[in-house]
């Protein structure tokens, strides 16, 4: 389908609008690289470049390097041009419901200009220049590409229409044309459809192309410093979230997802899911759907319990003193069955808890049980340990982790939302039996 | 003097406290030992029962009330009541004293001389009354003043009463989940943190020293001390009186570097760039008998936690990482450092065994003390003889679930 915002998206290839920004006399290295290692040279694409926004965390990691195993890191990265999306026209229409349409920020895009002065890259127009560099061919090694906030309309479920396929496509139709392609990342969710996302990662094994999608969750430190052991069975398992749906959601499905992949026999897709809302959550939890004793442990790894804490510092129980039903605003209950039967519940307690935990049953280990950590603002030391990958994977033109993880987190993500769109009905996935082997080392951020 | 029996049942526990309110030692320790705390992917709830609650000063904002009635703890008017009900025996097993904060004039030292001795006095005149000992822990450091803090040391010993105490920094989470491997050859070590004076620094201090404790040869003491703050801080940073890639490697395990630069969230700070954040730096510099040397720092406007490096003989890269305070996130409210403790506490309450080297808490004590002096002596370098304590250290306290 062809959107508006998608046909706005393309006419940016319209020659009348390849506005080259002149080439930038050659600054001075900014930081010590070394310079035994070929550099890669890579495109940034976004649309969101202001202090804290997920662009400036990350791309600043290549630019002025980041802490990395007890030293400063500087990458052998250099972000040779930027597209950063102009801020859209205000969305027409009906984007189904009364005037609904994402959040947004007025000022998008406050460093681009600076940084490129500062680093000496040149800022585009449009992605093919940026991925051309102004020239005839692709001339980059690698595309950075991350799409988050702007002003981009809901779909009837709920889902912001965030254009990273068309972006990918974008880069795609690039690389067939100049019969070279490069390392991608994609930011966060692949797409809000799972469709998209599947041509994405076929597009990439078809074109022979490194691709990496996902948040920093999977990746990030954890408190207590602890993993699924590979190949375990994981009799059950339960993540807490909080923040909104169709975008916190994604980043705790995927970090209970790199728990799960781990396991006896590895990925076997998921065999349905249901979104529960409300009291059916709580009724859910009484019937045995999901583990209330995980779900505490999984909160005894959180350092940010709200309710009698905020008020008194008192740690507490939530699951055992029976609040969570009052406390929480808008409780949502993810519930997944895998094909090989396992299951897991994502629950999302806005309102009890401000920390991103997990608790599994695992045969022969007990209970395992952690918190995935967001360090804190402004140094959001969890983009170190997601640049860092990026960077693997730049270097090696290898990704560390399988794109299948994401790809299947951003379906179960738009499945979960299709059976909240049918009155929170079970639905059966027979669309995600996506088979994957996770790697048996440990890869987030622990040295 | 015989140990009350704690064999076979919860031990009851006498608790006594400057202040009991919100966000305070108090809360955070007494709290875990009543409400339960997260050990091992559980919320633990103790085996100790808090039978009498005495803490000096009440008003507004006690917690007193609602924990006493909630927990069926008597509420007394004196340290002997606490520990007696006014009787002529003990009628607890063991007593946790939290003598951190509170309202106390600061002294002619400039420091706020809290009354752990003076606490810790009166619990001695009612083991001495009654005939009994039961075990001590007191939190934080012994004492402000260096010999009251080895009287208290030397009196536990003396009336045979196992004691304990020390920060919560030695025993909580670490990023990355890394021990100092024991018999390490450590040439030095270093804590990069924050905060004031007689107050965030014996936490530093008590970093450094559960490191240091399991190097080659086990502690030796420590000889001499120099403090170093202001223009003589970053002089001596210049002319490498500790190491700079140690301290590089501490700054790289924050993870609350300052934005030193506008538009920017996380980058290097240079040299210029650090002397113009940090308005009053400090260092205790010390050089341990056996030459090793030890080095904590704060550096407030730099960074916002504890940050551990050691230069290790052999090794080309420091070893490095965080000691985890939930404090300094945004979005925290549970100050769950304190789960470790409070765990290590009621180890201690139910077997009557020290749970960790105290030789620990009474060095970094004196280390603290001797930083004390050094400072108010124009940071001349002094020599601590009576800093000579030898231990080794028991298990590791790394916390890994």
């Amino acid at each position: 389908m062809l959107t508006r915002r998608r046909f706005l998206g393309y006419s940016a290839l319209t020659p009348a609008m390849m506005v080259y920004r002149p080439l930038l006399s050659a600054a001075p290295a900014k930081a010590a690289r070394d310079s035994s290692l070929p550099t890669v040279k890579i495109a940034v694409l976004g649309n969101t470049f202001q202090l804290g926004s997920s662009l400036q965390t990350i791309t600043d990691r290549f630019l002025v390097g980041y802490p990395w195993e007890g030293d400063w890191h500087v990458p052998n990265i250099q972000v040779v041009s930027m597209y950063i999306e102009p801020k859209p026209a205000p969305e027409v229409g009906p984007a189904y419901g009364p005037g609904r349409v994402a959040p947004h920020s007025t000022e998008r895009d406050v460093l681009s200009e600076g940084r490129a002065n500062e680093f000496n890259f040149r800022i585009c127009r449009n992605i093919p220049e940026a991925l051309r560099c102004g020239g005839d061919h692709l001339a980059v090694d690698a595309v950075l590409s991350i799409v988050e906030q702007g002003n981009y309309p809901l779909n009837h479920k709920g889902q912001i229409l965030y254009p990273r396929y068309d972006y990918f496509q974008q880069c795609v139709q690039v690389f067939e044309t100049d019969g070279r392609a490069v390392p991608y990342f994609n930011h966060d969710s692949l797409s809000f459809s799972f469709q998209e996302a599947k041509s994405m990662v076929s597009t990439a094994e078809r074109l022979n192309f490194p691709l990496m999608a996902g948040s920093s969750l999977p990746v990030t430190w954890r408190i207590p410093d602890i993993d699924i052991p590979f190949g375990a069975q994981i009799e059950e398992a339960v993540m807490v979230g909080v923040g909104g749906m169709d975008h916190a959601d994604f980043n705790a499905l995927e970090a209970l997802q790199c728990m799960m992949e781990r396991r006896k026999g590895g990925e076997t897709g998921v065999k349905s899911v249901q979104l529960l809302e409300g009291d059916d959550v709580w009724a859910a939890g009484d019937s045995g759907r999901w583990s209330k004793e995980l779900l505490s442990s999984a909160q005894s790894r959180s350092d940010a319990l709200q309710g009698l804490t905020i008020m008194d510092g008192r740690p507490q129980n939530l699951v055992a003193s029976g609040v969570l039903p009052q406390l929480v605003r808008d409780p949502a209950a993810y519930c997944l069955e895998y094909n090989d039967g396992t299951r897991a519940t994502l629950l999302m307690l806005n309102g009890a808890d401000a920390d991103f935990t997990f608790a599994a049953r695992v045969t022969g280990h007990g209970k395992i049980a952690t918190q995935f950590f967001r360090g804190p603002k402004p140094n959001v030391s969890y983009s170190a340990g997601l640049a860092s990958k990026i960077e693997q994977m730049y270097t090696t033109r290898k990704a560390p982790y399988p794109i299948q993880r994401t790809l299947l987190t951003s379906g179960m993500l738009e499945a979960c939302l299709t059976s909240r769109l049918r009155e929170n009905r079970k639905i059966e996935t027979p669309h995600l039996e996506v088979r994957y082997q996770a790697p048996a080392e440990s890869l987030y951020a622990r040295t | 003097m015989a140990q009350s029996a704690t064999t076979g049942k919860r031990p009851r526990i006498a608790v006594l406290g400057n202040i009991y309110r919100t966000h305070l030692h108090t809360q955070h320790i007494i709290d875990r030992i009543l409400e339960g705390y997260d050990f091992g992917a559980e919320f633990r709830k103790p085996a100790l029962n808090v039978v009498s609650i005495y803490v000096e000063q009440r008003g507004e904002g006690d917690l007193v009330p609602e924990r006493a009635k909630r927990h069926n703890i008597r509420i007394c008017d004196s340290v002997d009541e606490a520990l007696t009900f006014g009787g002529n025996k003990l009628v607890v097993d063991g007593v946790i004293y939290i003598g951190e904060q509170g309202n106390y004039p600061k002294n002619e030292l400039g420091l706020i001389p809290y009354p752990r001795y003076q606490f810790f006095q009166k619990v001695v005149a009612t083991f001495t009354r009654t005939g009994q000992v039961v075990p001590y822990y007191t939190d934080k450091h012994f004492s402000w003043k260096w010999e009251w803090a080895r009287e208290m040391y030397d009196t536990a010993r003396k009336m045979g009463f196992p004691i304990m105490g020390g920060s919560s920094l030695p025993v909580t989470w670490r990023i990355p989940q890394v021990e100092m491997p024991l018999n390490a050859p450590v040439k030095e070590a270093m804590c990069v943190a924050f905060g004031g004076v007689d107050s965030y620094d014996i936490h530093a201090i008590e970093t450094v020293q559960c490191m240091v404790e399991r190097r080659k040869g086990g502690e030796t003491g420590v000889e001499w001390l120099q403090a170093y703050k202001g223009d003589n801080f970053w002089k001596a940073h210049q002319e490498e009186v500790w190491s700079q890639a140690a301290f590089k490697a501490a700054l790289c395990r924050s993870h609350t570097l300052a934005p030193i630069r506008d538009g920017y969230t996380d980058v290097y700070p240079t040299f210029d760039q650090m002397k113009a954040f940090v308005k009053d730096p400090l260092a205790y510099h010390y050089r341990y008998k056996d030459g090793t040397r030890g080095t904590i720092m704060l550096l407030n406007g730099l960074v916002e936690d504890f940050n551990f490096s050691a230069q290790i003989a052999g090794e080309q890269k420091p070893f490095s990482c965080m000691m985890y305070l939930s404090r300094g996130r945004e979005l925290a409210t549970l100050e769950s450092y304190f789960d470790p403790l409070a765990y290590y506490i009621e180890q201690f309450m139910i077997t009557g065994k020290e749970q960790y080297p105290v030789d620990r808490v009474l060095l970094a004590n004196g280390i603290l003390c001797a930083g004390l002096d050094s400072l108010r002596q124009g940071e001349k370098r002094l020599q601590t003889p009576q800093l000579d304590i030898h231990y080794q250290p028991g298990q590791s306290t790394l916390r890994r679930t």
